[in-house]
């Protein structure tokens, strides 16, 4: 399939795509985030930004591409939210004035287009940073730019640019220290290779069955966020205007001769016949919703201006029965739990050793990928319980989940464990037929009668704690401090244990790592029983990442 | 005036100046920002763009008993979300400096001194 021109439905159709896998990609993206300040929200951001400029777009009644660019940065201009939001819609604005005036678009165009984009974007910062969004944007306008020389078709050209756009995604930890550091990508910039797809998606109208929905839903969310209080509040019989009406009038010419439209004289007329009235009006067009207890008289005023479009009329007593109904079945059933408990862990291993233990919903999480405060809360959400106890099992997660906590319906207690040893520890010294403040103090106390050890390989040369380490060998880490390193993994772990194992402790829990060997574990197993008479060994397969051993000394 | 912190190893002194110029740094790598002005443009009444290597001045560094807050005179880009970059401008100082010299900040206020068009 080729296509050689862009018209205004197709771009509408490609922000409209974007917006929606960014959507999709949202949680993805704040996970990235590291840079410039590590808050794990670039994805959110983006999202509410993008969601801005693809509503100013959905308005749109135009065949000019131009004017579908101008509204679309606007929308993102008004919505823009964070560092990445205001650089993407610096980036639709040069866009949008790169293609002044077009009805339509070809390969040569866009790719101008694009380079204005990024033009434009660049000049709004004194200091760029690259390894950022800026970094992809440049190179995928480019590229753009390259390919339009002999390339016509807009789709390969756009499928060319994705894939460039996708390489400098790849190599922004080459650029910006900190990414690399923590081993990820550029947050923005992966948010705009997520738009990019969703665009490419779009001209090979693969995203487009789905295109319908996508209107439904936005209209949907928006109802059902002012539908909400209704229901919380109101009887059904207390509904005063019964029918939520929307509709769109296409103004005719013969009939404005009549009837003059004037928006604010219409808006008032309305606003006799119901209430939550919202009119938006474009040249061309004026969109109503409103709450009534007549649609067809509201429908009438309407059709005075012009032809009725995209009419939808719903009895709000006969849904609202039916949602307090819902709601009467669910309630009883779902009675809620005395306790549930949250954790973070990675490795199949240790979410399924948690979950024997009793936890009730184990977040997927750990060092180098912090689950944010949305996460917690949703898990907290889920595990419906009256009262929750979240094992953060990391220093950088504990914050989130006491804010987590403060956010909670439910009572929830965050007993600060650093490390998975303790909070296994904390885990076996609950007891249900506690109370809460008991619990949490048993459980607290627990955590401390635990050593922690872990041994892991170093991403970068560094000195910490006295200790020289090379990248690639192996650290000993005892509860935060690094103890031993050495090239060779067993020497790490015997140096380790060596410093932690005292007289007095009795047990030592062996967690495997997703990397290592059985055979290297019984060789380590040897090792203790020969050194250590009085220490019992139990191993598990905890399965964890980056982490080839977490040892818990008791 | 500087900033005194005590370890167990003796004492830390981080004047002012320091202080000012890491915001400075922080809020130029700032997406929407183009450049730092003077404090002082009452004088003349033109926002005078500083060049980077005396952006400090655009920033006060104020302490009020135990309390740390910054002034930060900025100019921005036309055509930005400029709540938003000063927004940004806030944040982004705010964890530099906690990073850089663990200090907590209680607060950053920006004065828009001037917004710049860009030349096509």
């Amino acid at each position: 399939m080729t296509v050689q021109t862009l018209d205004a439905k197709t771009f509408i159709q490609m922000v409209l795509a974007g917006a929606r896998h960014l959507k999709n990609n949202a949680d993805k993206i704040d996970a990235l985030n590291v840079f410039p300040v590590p808050d794990g929200d670039t994805g959110t951001n983006m999202n509410l930004s993008m969601t801005s400029g693809a509503n100013e777009v959905k308005k749109i009644a135009n065949d000019d591409v131009s004017e579908v660019a101008q509204a679309f940065a606007n929308g993102l201009l008004m919505g823009a939210r964070g560092n990445s939001g205001v650089i993407l819609s610096q980036i639709f604005r040069g866009f949008a004035k790169g293609i002044d005036n077009k009805k339509h678009l070809n390969a040569n165009d866009l790719a101008t287009a694009f380079d204005s984009g990024v033009k434009t974007a660049y000049k709004a910062v004194m200091k760029p940073v690259e390894g950022t969004i800026l970094t992809v944007a440049h190179d995928a306008a480019n590229q753009a730019v390259k390919v339009a020389n002999r390339e016509k078709d807009i789709v390969r050209m756009m499928e060319q640019v994705l894939q460039e756009a996708k390489s400098s995604l790849k190599r922004t930890p080459d650029l910006l220290p900190v990414l690399k550091e923590v081993g990820v990508v550029d947050s923005g910039g992966q948010g705009l290779v997520t738009i990019y797809e969703g665009f490419l998606a779009a001209l090979k109208g693969e995203a487009l069955p789905e295109e319908e929905n996508e209107d439904i839903t936005m209209d949907d969310m928006i109802s059902a966020e002012h539908h909400k209080l209704a229901q919380d509040f109101m009887n059904t019989d207390d509904i005063e205007y019964g029918y939520c009406t929307e509709f769109m009038v296409k103004f005719e010419q013969d009939k404005l001769a009549d009837h003059p439209f004037d928006e604010t004289a219409f808006r008032d007329e309305l606003s006799e016949h119901g209430d939550s009235l919202l009119v938006v009006a474009s040249d061309d067009l004026v969109k109503v919703h409103i709450h009534a207890e007549y649609p067809g008289d509201v429908l009438t005023i309407g059709q005075r201006y012009g032809s009725l479009i995209n009419m939808k009329i719903e009895n709000m007593r006969e849904q609202h029965t039916a949602i307090v109904g819902k709601e009467m079945e669910k309630r009883p059933k779902e009675t809620k739990a005395a306790y549930g408990i949250v954790t973070v862990a990675t490795g199949s291993g240790l979410k399924s050793l948690f979950e024997s233990l009793g936890a009730t919903v184990v977040i997927k999480g750990g060092q180098t990928m912090n689950p944010s405060t949305k996460d917690i809360a949703e898990a907290i959400e889920k595990a419906n319980a009256q009262n929750i106890f979240v094992l953060p099992n990391n220093k950088n997660i504990v914050m989130a989940a006491e804010q987590a906590a403060d956010i909670a319906d439910a009572n929830v207690a965050v007993v600060p464990t650093q490390t998975i040893p303790q909070g296994i520890s904390a885990l076996l010294a609950f007891h249900p037929d506690r109370n809460l403040q008991e619990n949490k103090d048993m459980m607290d106390n627990a955590k401390m009668q635990v050593k922690s050890g872990q041994v892991t390989y170093a991403v970068r040369d560094t000195t910490i704690d006295g200790m020289t380490i090379e990248k690639g060998h192996f650290m000993g880490i005892a509860d935060g401090k690094i103890k031993a390193t050495h090239q060779d993994k067993m020497e790490t772990a015997r140096a380790l244990l060596a410093d932690m194992i005292t007289e007095d402790d009795e047990l030592l829990t062996i967690l495997q790592g997703e990397e290592t060997s059985d055979s290297e574990v019984k060789q380590l197993v040897d090792h203790v029983e020969k050194t250590y008479d009085d220490v019992e060994v139990e191993i598990h397969r905890g399965n964890q990442p980056i982490y080839a051993y977490i040892f818990s000394v008791e | 005036m500087s900033i005194e912190l005590h370890t167990n190893d003796g004492r830390i002194s981080i004047t002012n100046e320091v202080i000012a110029t890491i915001a400075g740094g922080a809020a130029i790598e700032c997406y929407g920002i183009v450049g730092m002005a003077s404090k002082s443009q009452i004088r003349d009444g033109i926002a005078e763009i500083l060049r980077k290597e005396n952006f400090s001045r655009g920033v006060v560094v104020r302490q009020e008993d135990n309390h740390l807050h910054i002034d930060m005179y900025i100019i921005v880009s036309y055509g930005t979300k400029i709540s938003e970059v000063a927004h940004n401008v806030q944040s982004q100082v705010i964890y530099n400096l906690n990073q850089s010299l663990g200090l907590d900040i209680d607060s950053v206020n920006i004065y828009i001194q001037g917004v710049r068009v860009a030349k096509d």
